[in-house]
């Protein structure tokens, strides 16, 4: 009665993974060539599809928000304002920020390298709810094109932040279709973070316990908790304005005797938190990354992994730091200052042991490290800066200037954006089969970061030197500055489009991946690439810790250097299955 | 080695309907609930958010707040209670047959259900309908009134239409309005509409849910007792709506002074029960 449990016995020694032999790996099923036809993608439920798709759309909505940007740049360069007239100006840096923000930079790591590696990663089939992750692409997908239309038919001129009066008595643009826009995309963001929640916790494979998750998993893990928890305060201060909007009179409009600043702490108590959406994925991802391309385990993972849910919990607390300067109290101007001081030492912990990770590693820099190197520099840059603008004292002098806008597209594009670069060719292998030209995707990650720097490091200057944000004019003296964050953005979005061609090229001509291209420790990399359609051809089971590069790693690593089971004595227990690390428990 | 796979999940649990995904049915089952328990956190936030900052408005305008719950019709709402707390009972029952698979119990609880919820959405768009007719809307259109000066005279002067209708409804209700700025109401009236219109929503949501389990029971896909925790789930969902009314219900119909008398004869007139309705 007995049955052979056929379980995929995952150690670290079992890299590299066989791989078949070229006529069988041609005839291979695998999520990619199982069905064909565009209802065989459009009616999916599986996740990697699903996180195929999320890629397609992200990446458009990135290019549209990014030439929206363009336009601003472009205005800029001269101190008049050189293209758009005053009204346009305020749509084109609306539709930037908002884009970016609500359909680039919060649903891209969840949604693609999210949907795409959390079953992998833990060893399930699936995500818990696959026919919800299919519903809420569509759902994510219809708001966004909703939402773009509106932004291409009328503009919103309000900024992201929707600040009444601005968004309710002196907009003449569609705030309410706008609004309505963000709220359904924000409906599947709870979708997706409800799906990757349950799935962390109901479906991980036997022996993947919660000290045996990926770093990757447990940053996925504390985003879904902020969007489950802050999004749907979004969504009913979203309600709120449209029932302004709709009734001509407010709940936030002073003639009432409402109160806007109670828009601004509801709006801030999801947006604050919503920092965190888009920057904890990218942290995920640089653990991964940084471990493989310096060939140890991570410093400190129990730290690592607690401070992004400590990230995640004091984030939700410091959202006051936006209105020191909005009218409210003073003492508790001062409360959310000290908290905010207190939200950078989780982030700073992480640095640390990022750093501690590369010491004495044998770093190699292949494109997901270059992009990761300039993750760690620029999101450092970008954290010290945002203690002068969370100290109040020096933010009444910097608040609502470029410095604050440096700051945070140090944070979220030095950061957040660099770990997607990271991520996207890091896992590009896992997810294509194939590998994109060495050369060039070295070259894009360096000019990507060159241009970063010359666009954004004047800016710190200029806010410094009293340049508000928003302002379609600025004084002459600022000019040279200015049109040197012009070019420097040029640049950037040179290296932005690359990627474009040279991935694009990698699915006709690339070399095949292999399973394991970057010898790496990853659940996700023990099985063929591209995944077979149920991920893994037999249950897994986990014995180790996800980075076990410490450990003489590999049976092939250790044949390359000549050692073979009996061949030293002294190395001979890197070959027995670690004692004591047998205990077979289902995720629960 | 696939059937060998079969072998294996079909030891480690309860047989059932598996779905693809997981390993046995108790799986199945522990994250299906887990997966409503999570949307509810989310639903409370939702909500939260709304309570939130209705309790900050309240504080600083309590006569205001006072005044425009005191213009609510309580009758109706506690007739409402009462269903909605019954049909959590009936939806609970309709769980407890789920478990035996016990066809023709689970169909006559999620039928119950319904018509329990449906007379509740009934009443309260009676409810929606009166308050539209007192002009309980908030609005900002202005008109003209005379008011009565010192010597007796009437002079016409502008006033904003929601403050006269609001004046007229008080007085019916025998609610004395000194000290209230009848204006400021409105913002009363905003959070309710927008607090029982979301609610409202969502009953609209889970009628269309028991309906689709109904639907469902009829089909025989609730034969395998295993499928008992859809209906569990759905229940918890149905039972999160009736706890945001009883959030609501305080907090919108009983912040001011109402009195049984006044709830009896406003529920009969407006479903037409009384001789000579006063509205």
């Amino acid at each position: 009665m007995t049955t052979k449990v056929p379980y995929l016995h995952y150690t670290p020694q079992s890299i590299p993974t066989p791989e078949l032999p070229p006529e069988q790996e041609k005839k291979r099923k695998h999520y990619l060539n199982h069905d064909y036809g565009i209802l065989s993608w459009l009616l999916t439920v599986d996740h990697k599809r699903i996180g195929l798709m999320y890629l397609v759309t992200a990446s458009v909505f990135f290019l549209f928000g990014g030439l929206a940007v363009m336009l601003v740049r472009l205005n800029l360069i001269v101190p008049t304002g050189a293209i758009l007239e005053l009204d346009q100006y305020n749509k084109a840096f609306t539709a930037h920020g908002t884009i970016m923000i609500f359909l680039f930079l919060i649903p891209v790591i969840p949604g693609v390298l999210g949907n795409f590696l959390v079953p992998l990663m833990v060893g399930a089939k699936d995500m818990a709810f696959p026919k919800l992750n299919l519903l809420s692409y569509y759902v994510w997908i219809s708001g966004a094109l909703f939402f773009v239309w509106q932004l291409t038919v009328g503009g919103l001129d309000t900024g992201w932040t929707l600040y009444p009066p601005y968004s309710s008595k002196y907009s003449h643009t569609n705030v309410l279709y706008a609004g309505l826009g963000i709220f359904i995309t924000g409906f599947a963001s709870i979708l997706t973070a409800m799906n990757i929640i349950a799935t962390v916790h109901k479906m991980r494979c036997p022996g993947m316990t919660w000290s045996r998750l990926p770093l990757f998993i447990w940053a996925m893990y504390a985003t879904s908790l902020i969007q489950l928890l802050s999004t749907p305060v979004l969504a009913v201060t979203v309600i709120l304005l449209a029932t302004e909007k709709l009734t001509g009179i407010g709940i936030f409009d002073p003639a009432l005797d409402g109160d806007p600043i109670l828009f601004q702490h509801m709006f801030w108590f999801y947006s604050h938190p919503a920092v965190y959406i888009m920057i904890l994925p990218g942290m995920g991802v640089i653990s991964e990354v940084i471990t493989c391309f310096s060939r140890k385990n991570i410093f400190g993972y129990k730290a690592v992994a607690w401070s992004s849910v400590g990230i995640a919990v004091v984030g939700f607390l410091v959202w006051g730091h936006h209105m020191f300067l909005a009218g409210q109290g003073y003492y508790l101007g001062m409360l959310f200052s000290i908290l905010t001081m207190l939200v950078a030492v989780p982030s700073a912990i992480k640095v640390f042991n990022w750093a501690g990770t590369m010491y004495k590693g044998s770093i190699s820099f292949e494109a997901p490290m270059l992009y990761t190197i300039g993750f760690l520099v620029l999101f450092t840059i970008g954290g010290t800066t945002g203690l002068y603008l969370g100290v109040m004292g020096s933010d009444i002098h910097l608040h609502d200037t470029y410095f604050v806008i440096a700051h945070f597209h140090f944070t979220m594009v030095g950061g957040m954006l660099m770990a997607w670069m990271a991520g996207l060719h890091f896992w590009w292998p896992k997810m294509t089969g194939k590998m994109y030209s060495d050369f060039w995707s070295r070259l894009a990650a360096v000019v990507t970061i060159v241009g970063f720097i010359m666009t954004f490091m004047p800016q710190f200057v200029l806010g410094f030197n009293g340049m508000p944000r928003r302002y379609p004019n600025y004084a002459p003296e600022f000019q040279f500055l200015n049109i040197l964050s012009s070019a420097g953005a040029s640049i950037q979005g040179i290296g932005y489009v690359m990627p474009l061609f040279y991935l694009t090229a990698s699915l006709f001509t690339g070399r095949k991946a292999g399973s394991n291209p970057w010898q790496a420790t990853g659940l996700e990399w023990q099985t063929p690439s591209p995944p077979p359609m149920h991920n893994f051809d037999a249950t897994p089971v986990v014995y180790f810790p996800p980075y076990e590069y410490a450990l003489p790693n590999g049976l092939g690593m250790l044949a390359d250097a000549g050692i073979t089971p009996g061949s030293n004595p002294a190395l001979e227990p890197a070959f027995a299955p670690a004692a004591g690390q047998h205990e077979v428990s289902h995720g629960s | 080695m696939a059937a060998n796979a079969h072998a294996v999940e079909e030891h480690a649990g309860p047989a059932g309907p598996v779905a693809h995904h997981f390993n046995n049915m108790r799986q199945q089952q522990a994250t299906v609930r887990f997966g409503m328990w999570l949307f509810l956190v989310t639903e409370v936030l939702f909500f939260g958010g709304a309570f939130c900052a209705y309790t900050c408005y309240r504080i600083w305008f309590p006569r205001e707040f006072e005044a425009g719950s005191a213009a609510l019709n309580v009758g109706i709402a506690s007739v409402n209670t009462i269903l909605l707390i019954t049909s959590s009972l009936t939806c609970t029952m309709a769980v407890r047959s789920a478990y035996k698979a016990h066809q023709a119990g689970i169909k006559f609880w999620l039928l119950t259900t319904i018509v329990l919820a449906v007379t509740f959405l009934g009443l309260k768009a009676r409810e929606y309908h009166l308050d539209y007719e007192e002009g309980l809307m908030p609005t900002a259109k202005m008109t003209v009134d005379l008011q009565p000066q010192a010597d007796g005279s009437y002079l016409p002067q502008e006033r904003s239409v929601f403050a006269m209708n609001v004046e007229k409804a008080l007085k019916h209700n025998h609610y004395d309005t000194t000290g209230v700025n009848l204006g400021r109401v409105q913002l009363f009236f905003l959070f309710y509409y927008v607090i029982t219109g979301l609610h409202v929503l969502h009953m609209i949501i889970g009628v269309g849910l028991l309906i689709w389990q109904l639907i469902l029971a009829q089909m025989g896909f609730f034969k395998y007792a295993e499928r008992h925790v859809y209906i569990e789930v759905m229940s918890l969902y149905w039972h999160f709506v009736d706890m945001v009314w009883m959030f609501a219900l305080p907090l919108l119909y009983l912040a001011g002074p109402h009195t049984l008398h006044q709830a009896v004869e406003q529920f009969t007139s407006a479903v037409g029960l009384a001789t000579g309705g006063s509205h």
